[in-house]
């Protein structure tokens, strides 16, 4: 079985863009107590690609780089557009990203409101269609909505990421129902991004079919950061095999499993 | 012939990321990113808001009063 398990790894890949990973979990760098446990989160979680923010760099130099704890030949980086609250803002920010890293890829969001943190849906959208234009592989974060699912991937974007709660919040999948709605509809793949708060909230995401997990807090925030990245590796994992193994259905009342004939009487 | 006095170096103000900073007269890109200690392979800049390409950094000559972004990649994000 876990040879099989093995096997399964190196077939099942996560793909976007033409771009192939085996991982399908994808991890933040916010948040850490340090650098030296982000580092070692991130080679605890498998995970291949790694999100990162863009901002002016502190010229006092007093903070180490970020960059020199993530080998970017083992790691894909995801530029985001966090504390974007606008499209010209969010248009603004992937077009640096995309020259300080030289990749097409961003994580797009567009923040509509402070203490949820949820997208500003119409502006998102914008942008959407506007970096998709300009050649960018666009990975919207979005509500758990099947309507605007369905519109970001007619905008061209790469992949949708609905919330499974908000972000930071480690909630878990509040709406697994809307998840497997937007599953249903969805040609590109479907990665939940934010809402994760333990392994078995990765898990689920991956039982309703989700192509991949993104989180941040789940790992950094947790007391053990490198043991919760390990746990999210399995959780990821265990989840995507059960799924391919295909669950048995939910039911009401009993059915018992030895058979009832030969019975001693 | 009398010997001419190299006139020293006077400074000239940029504003980069936001703050009033000091740099040598007809400095490049390249100069000052050196002057900063930032690695160029890291860093995407726009001058007097357009994105300079890094091909371009060493030929590129600052002058008085330019305002400059310095971006990279952070620790963060909303998720």
């Amino acid at each position: 079985m876990l040879r099989e398990g093995n096997a399964m790894e190196k077939s099942d890949v996560l793909t976007f863009a033409g771009r192939r990973f085996r991982s399908r979990l994808i991890v933040g760098t916010g948040k850490y107590p340090d650098y030296l446990s982000m580092q070692r989160a991130h080679d605890a979680s498998g995970a291949e690609i790694v999100t990162v923010a863009v901002r002016r760099v502190n010229l006092d130099r007093t903070q180490e780089s970020l960059l020199d704890y993530i080998d970017t030949k083992r790691y894909t980086l995801l530029p985001n557009t966090a504390g974007c609250y606008t499209a010209e803002e969010a248009i603004k920010t992937a077009i640096l990203a995309r020259e300080v890293g030289l990749s097409d890829l961003v994580k797009l969001e567009v923040i509509g409101d402070q203490r949820t943190l949820f997208p500003d849906n119409e502006e998102l959208l914008n942008a959407t269609r506007v970096l998709v234009k300009e050649g960018f592989v666009v990975l919207p974060y979005t509500n758990d909505d099947p309507v605007m699912a369905k519109k970001l991937e007619d905008a061209g974007a790469a992949a949708v990421m609905p919330l499974g709660a908000p972000i930071g919040s480690g909630l878990g999948i509040r709406n697994p129902y809307n998840i497997k709605i937007i599953l249903e509809t969805a040609r590109v793949p479907v990665i939940v991004d934010a809402g994760v708060g333990t392994a078995s909230d990765a898990a689920i995401a991956m039982e309703l079919g989700c192509d991949g997990v993104l989180m941040n807090t789940g790992i950094a925030g947790a007391k053990d950061p490198v043991a919760m990245a390990e746990a999210m590796r399995h959780a990821v994992l265990a989840g995507r095999l059960a799924y391919l193994a295909g669950r048995i259905p939910k039911k009401l009342y009993a059915s018992a499993s030895s058979p009832l004939e030969g019975m001693i009487e | 012939m009398p010997w001419r006095i190299e006139a020293r170096a006077t400074g000239m103000e940029l504003i980069v990321n936001g703050k009033r900073r000091e740099v040598t007269e007809g400095a490049t890109l390249t100069v000052l990113l050196n002057e900063l200690n930032i690695n160029p392979l890291r860093v995407a800049v726009q001058l007097n808001l357009e994105i300079v390409k890094r091909e371009r950094y060493e030929n590129t000559v600052l002058k008085a009063g330019d305002s400059l972004e310095i971006i990279t990649f952070m620790a963060g994000g909303a998720e």
